[in-house]
């Protein structure tokens, strides 16, 4: 089989996986990265990027009166507080209310607090959710079976610099008496979004 | 490309997808982390390389496809490899 | 840094032919600032690895959708660097 290595393949061929490897193999021989380091990368991201890190910033907001002001007004700070520190963005927390639902998007591209949420979902990153999502967001937001009161204020916040937002999910009625363990484990990941109430 | 008509439903899925779908798209992703932390190029020259990618190529690959055209993009251009 | 929150600006109404992060659907618009926000590098002199890349203050900007689209009661707040933005 004859290949034409560099530029010029035709991708169309080429499955890209292949293409993929074959990047992959030509920038660690010409020593611009290397296996153990692309290994690491990913070891790092499954091991610390996960929802439950913005889920117990929520939970713990929701019992704290003064972790929710930090929350809201340096996210930064308050992440620090539960041990995320280092992050590489500006983080940016907007809270929901009984009377107002905020809900997140890239239209630019996809920018996404990953450390915060673990990597994005594919939905996040689609062309319909950034485009739709500026321009329809209750009609986005039924396809995830989440139809808010008419009377609901509903903000988009869509992330084209260097902040990345979450959502602060209003905490659900009749969770009194939960501990901090179990509030987290009622956020998810569509909720800190807001494509979900919580 | 707020605002821009045409796309159609959001690919809700479901809860508990997969981060990448393909190991590939794992070894994109973090070539291109491992590329940034490197210093060889910035998010901007990467966002910029996806958007130059040319529109059939562009609209027709999927999201990590995209990154991976960038990334090539940029590794021709800065003579990375 | 030029705006304080509550401030009124206008997006500046070009369509660059280089990198930038100002969308489309806002440009010429005017919105309210609702928060100052950090300093970073301008995408625009970023992605064309320019060696002084001007650093500018960004600022979030909220839209009502009715301006944007026309129709809608939502609102629309995006994240705009200095000089994307003017006085209206």
């Amino acid at each position: 089989m004859t290949s034409h290595e560099g530029h010029h393949e035709d991708h169309a061929d080429v499955p890209v996986a292949v293409r993929a490897r074959r990047l992959e193999e030509r920038l660690i021989a010409a020593g611009q990265a290397t296996d153990a380091e692309l290994d690491a990368y990913l070891s790092q991201l499954y091991a610390n990027a996960s929802p439950v890190n913005g889920a117990r910033m929520a939970a713990r907001a929701w019992t704290d009166p003064a972790y929710r002001e930090l929350l809201l007004a340096d996210g930064n700070a308050a992440a620090a507080e539960l041990g995320f520190t280092g992050l590489s963005y500006q983080l940016r927390v907007v809270a929901n209310g009984a009377d107002r639902h905020n809900v997140i998007v890239c239209t630019l591209c996809s920018c996404y607090p990953v450390s915060l949420l673990g990597p994005s979902p594919g939905w996040y990153k689609s062309f319909a959710y950034r485009s739709r999502t500026v321009r329809e967001p209750r009609a986005v937001l039924a396809e995830f079976g989440l139809v808010l009161p008419a009377e609901t204020e509903v903000t988009v916040w869509d992330s084209t610099s260097e902040a990345r937002y979450m959502v602060l999910p209003a905490r659900p009625a009749g969770t009194s008496g939960l501990s901090g363990d179990e509030l987290a484990a009622l956020v998810s990941r569509n909720g800190l979004i807001g494509t979900a109430l919580v | 490309m707020g605002g821009q008509t045409g796309f159609g439903p959001v690919p809700v899925g479901e809860d508990g997808e997969p981060a990448f779908a393909a190991d590939w798209e794992a070894r994109v992703y973090a070539l291109a982390a491992v590329l940034r932390q490197r210093g060889l190029f910035n998010s901007d020259e990467l966002r910029d390389a996806i958007e130059r990618l040319p529109p059939g190529q562009y609209l027709g690959a999927s999201y990590y496809e995209r990154w991976l055209g960038a990334i090539e993009t940029l590794a021709d251009e800065k003579g990375l490899a | 840094m030029t705006y304080q929150p509550g401030a009124v600006v206008r997006v500046r109404n070009t369509d660059p032919d280089h990198h930038t992060r100002m969308p489309r659907y806002v440009r010429g618009h005017t919105g309210e600032v609702v928060a100052v926000l950090g300093s970073w590098v301008l995408p625009d002199d970023n992605a064309r690895g320019m060696a002084r890349a001007r650093v500018e203050t960004c600022y979030a900007v909220r839209f009502s959708a009715a301006d944007l689209w026309g129709s809608g009661t939502h609102m629309v707040t995006v994240d705009l660097w200095e000089s994307y933005l003017d006085q209206p």
